[in-house]
């Protein structure tokens, strides 16, 4: 019976991605004619990385013609921007500075949108995570240094998850829908951070909304002399690790991707999907809140209203789909888009570009890398043509 | 239109649509590889083949669905250039596809005056004359006013069917027309058919099912893998042989099974009510009993309530009355892992959406549901080594057809996404399976496969719920045959003291036959 059922077509198992016009046989029955489109069972990842390069290719290209609009040599434009993002030791480190919370608002929203849960709620979770940080630090000043540093990334991970995890209660026990309310959870925790600087935790003897600035001995340490650089980039990415091993080596990860992939059969399968998101969210929002604490700790030492300016929860979320969800693809896509925004400054300078080009490439590269992970879904095909 | 088609028309017995070589190629299959077939007049000419033989691309070729990529179609020995289904009717053919083409929110009448070409006076008194008059003439009760989508599926049937005759058809082919019906409605569309083509009406009727052959048709084209086997007289053939074509082989036509010794009940449901979001399919105090080592087959028409038995049992939904029972310990409100872990495996109707991660690779969904049982899996990090060692192991002997167990299931045929859920499933030698339409869509090797593979966890000493339209299946099956209708179990029999007809009888309401096919 087993030899009869292997050369059945039906059971042999449809490889079509391996059927090359050479080694194909149904190719001979093709003439040259018109070209169809057919959709593919299933892209080889390699597929979809080449895809994506192509798409980034393009993008320079775009962004080249829009220079060339705006009257500059896009090979001066490209050279600036590159000088002032990995040009020398210096602004390659400074790049790094930048690249690391962005890393972890990265890994944020990809375990999130692994499970098919769409938390945009990344900014307002990281600020959570400044706000935890200094809770920790503003209560148990008197904490040993390491004790303390524990406690307060504990405490960044444990307030964004909490603030991540309003939103998949509502979710799971109501339905809402959890763009809307991690949207919106972004506004509240604005509001409420301005109330805490305003009030509670304003540094005495100053008009400013700010708090005091912490004590030396709370600086995350840095690695060089005359760079920015500190611990929380080393931290930024042992998280990418532990989210890969997550998603990839535990029961955990097995059940988010599976709730990510089809809910339905998750649950006919005995998988809790409400637990599951439940847990993917606080994961998620813990991640956004440590990049507040290494920002808080590692930079600026203190909270004043300028705190998440850089928005680096919602760029987090295109950095997440530009790397198609894989944590390595994060990390080198946070750091490509660290030293656009480093870059940008000195294109600034020296080209006169304003560096808001910035944002324009960030948009591009979505849309194409977007849309080339739908594009990579099919191939072109030449079939015979009857007229 | 049917002037145009009677010009040099065919007298009965010759051939009057003709296809010669006709070559379909899909992305990845040949569909139709080189298919020559010749309908003659007046006959009803079965296109006889497994799921993916490609009869329905035939049909879609002679209706002007398709153009095929190589030869052509002959009508009245006239080279035949459809370009649309429209040309397919103007010049004689009509189709009632598997999946109907009405509008539901409009009347009988409404749709089948639909197609009527532009250029076509449209007079509805006429056409409600006309269509009234098929209706009384072939006595099927059907209000041309009604509104479709109230009709039962075999009523649509009907109003298909009639819209093709409105326009003057000669050669009407059939989807596998019987998949909806009961068998009294399959026996009355039956004994229309023939009397149409006794009116000489040519008729080509698709099906996968031997008996309907031996029953209605005068000859059969038996197609396999996209090519034809060959055309032969029904009556110089028996079922065997026709299984024999149809598959390339010998077929055993019935799973040997012994006497079955039913032990303990493993599965007690007790008057449960459970009412579906969208009112169809609701259970109504529905009672059944299934014992170790027993298999109980549940008949019935789709939409009676299987899809919210099988939740049920499973967990996925909960009754809001009434208990369920498994294994002696109650589960009417257990969340569907604490039933899994009471040894019950469930084989659900719709493979893709409720059984499989279809981007998963094979070994993941050979896993899935049992991830964090001790053999797969330790403080929470799965363990890679024991996980393919069972994929390997299940792959080898569910006979799984697939290059790697990394393999994505995406890419595998439907019998071996089935294998994949029966070699999870039995994987843990389960006290119970519930297994709803476990061969639906299955080519015949498979369906052997899996029947054989109940029968043997039944010896096993496994108590099987199976749920199925398809009643050769159950009756093959089943220690004891059960009838769902509106929600109820309204019958209980065993297979030896019943017959065909009579659970047809109990499928459609008992003697209540509004709810059948007219
Ligand atoms: N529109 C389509 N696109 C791609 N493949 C198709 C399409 N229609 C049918 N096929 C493939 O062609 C083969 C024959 O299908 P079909 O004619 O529907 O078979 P049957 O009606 O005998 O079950 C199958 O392998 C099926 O998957
Ligand atoms: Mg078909």
């Amino acid at each position: 019976m087993s030899e009869q059922v292997a050369d059945a077509p039906q059971d042999s198992p449809r490889d079509d991605h391996e059927a090359d016009a050479g080694r194909d046989p149904l190719s001979m029955l093709f003439q040259p004619g018109a070209w169809r489109l057919e959709r593919r069972l299933y892209t080889r990842p390699v597929y979809e990385l080449y895809a994506t390069l192509i798409a980034l290719a393009v993008t320079a290209v775009i962004i080249g013609l829009l220079v060339i609009i705006v009257g500059v040599s896009p090979l001066d434009a490209f050279a600036s921007l590159y000088e002032g993002a990995f040009g020398n030791r210096e602004s390659a480190l400074e790049t790094l500075v930048q690249a690391t919370p962005l890393i972890l608002t990265g890994l944020c929203a990809a375990i999130a949108f692994r499970a098919g849960v769409w938390n945009i709620g990344g900014q307002g979770q990281f600020i959570a995570g400044a706000i935890g940080t200094w809770w920790v630090y503003d209560t148990f000043s008197g904490l040993p240094a390491p004790v303390l540093f524990v406690a307060m990334f504990a405490g960044a991970a444990v307030f964004g998850a909490v603030w991540a995890t309003v939103a998949s209660v509502l979710l799971v026990r109501y339905g809402t829908n959890e763009i809307l309310t991690t949207v919106m959870l972004n506004f509240v925790i604005d509001s409420g951070l301005s109330w805490l600087l305003s009030g509670p935790w304003q540094a005495n003897n100053t008009p400013y909304s700010q708090t005091e600035r912490m004590v030396e001995s709370a600086f995350l340490p840095r690695f060089f002399d005359g760079s920015r650089l500190h611990l929380g980039f080393a931290l930024a990415l042992v998280m990418a690790v532990v989210v890969h091993f997550l998603v990839r080596r535990t029961t955990l990860g097995f059940e988010l991707r599976a709730i990510g992939v089809n809910k339905q059969a998750a649950s006919y399968k005995g998988i809790s999907v409400g637990a599951a998101v439940i847990a993917v969210m606080a994961i998620s929002g813990a991640l956004a809140g440590l990049a507040g604490a290494g920002e808080l700790l590692g930079l600026h030492h203190r909270i004043n209203f300028e705190f998440g300016g850089q928005a680096v929860g919602f760029t987090g979320i295109i950095i997440a789909l530009v790397a198609r969800l894989h944590p390595a693809g994060v990390i080198v896509v946070a750091i490509a888009f660290a030293g656009l925004l480093n870059g940008a400054t000195q294109m600034q300078v020296g080209t006169g570009i304003p560096a808001a080009l910035v944002d324009v490439i960030e948009g591009v590269a979505l849309v194409l890398v977007l849309l080339a992970a739908v594009a990579c879904r099919y191939r072109l095909r030449k079939i015979a043509h009857h007229g | 239109m049917a002037d145009a088609a009677q010009s040099g028309a065919a007298a009965p017995g010759e051939n009057i649509l003709v296809a010669e070589d006709v070559t379909k190629v899909f992305p990845g299959v040949v569909a139709n590889d080189s298919v020559s077939v010749e309908i003659r007049r007046a006959e009803i000419h079965c296109l006889l083949g497994e799921n993916g033989a490609g009869k329905t691309t035939l049909a879609d070729i002679l209706y002007g669905v398709y153009r095929p990529e190589e030869g052509q179609v002959l009508l009245n020995g006239r080279p035949l250039e459809l370009h649309s289904p429209r040309d397919a009717i103007e010049a004689g053919i009509g189709m009632v596809h598997q999946h109907f083409e009405l509008v539901p929110p409009m009347s009988v009448i409404e749709n089948v005056v639909i197609g009527t070409p532009a250029k076509q006076w449209l007079d509805l008194t006429e056409a409600r004359r006309r269509l009234e008059e098929f209706f009384a003439d072939y006595d099927v009760e059907i209000d041309p006013d009604a509104e479709v989508g109230r009709l039962s599926v075999g009523e649509q049937q009907w109003v298909e069917i009639f819209k093709t005759l409105y326009f003057g058809v000669e050669i009407l082919i059939l989807d596998e027309p019987t998949a909806v019906l009961t068998p009294q409605g399959i026996d009355e569309l039956f004994r229309i058919l023939r009397r149409m083509r006794d009116e000489g009406l040519t008729i080509i009727l698709i099906t996968h099912k031997l008996k309907e052959v031996m029953d209605l048709s005068d000859r059969v084209t038996v197609l396999r893998r996209g090519k034809v086997v060959g055309t032969v007289d029904t009556a110089d053939v028996d079922q065997r042989d026709l299984a024999r074509m149809m598959v390339g082989r010998e077929v055993l036509m019935q799973a040997d099974k012994a006497a079955s010794t039913a032990g303990e009940p493993v599965l007690e449901v007790d008057e449960i009510h459970l009412r579906s979001d969208t009112g169809r399919g609701s259970l109504e105090g529905l009672s059944i009993t299934v014992g170790s080592g027993e298999i109980v087959g549940i008949a019935g028409v789709s939409g009676n309530g299987q899809n919210a038995l099988f939740d049920a049992v499973v967990g996925v939904r909960h009754p809001e009355t009434g208990s369920i029972r498994i294994a002696g310990q109650d589960t009417t409100e257990s969340a569907p892992h604490r039933i899994a872990t009471l040894g019950v495996a469930s084989v659900p109707a719709d493979r893709i959406a409720q059984g499989l991660m279809m981007d998963f690779s094979v070994k993941e969904n050979l896993v899935l549901g049992n991830q964090r049982e001790r053999q797969f899996s330790r403080a929470g990090i799965l363990n890679r080594g024991h996980i393919d060692a069972f994929a390997t192991e299940s792959i080898d002997t569910f006979e799984i057809k697939t290059p790697s167990a990394a393999q994505i299931t995406r890419t595998l045929s439907g019998g071996n996404l089935q294998k994949i859920i029966m070699a999870r499933e039995l994987s843990g030698q389960p006290q119970l399976i519930v297994a709803h339409q476990p061969t639906r869509g299955l080519d015949i090797a498979a369906t052997e496969y899996v029947r054989r593979r109940l029968i043997q966890e039944r010896d096993r000493g496994a108590g099987v719920l199976l749920m199925s339209e398809d009643l050769d299946e159950i009756f093959q099956l089943s220690d004891r045959i059960a009838v769902i209708y509106d929600g109820r179990i309204v019958a209980v029999t065993e297979p030896d003291a019943t017959t065909l007809e009579e659970i047809g009888m109990h499928m459609a309401g008992a003697s209540d036959t509004d709810q059948g096919p007219p």
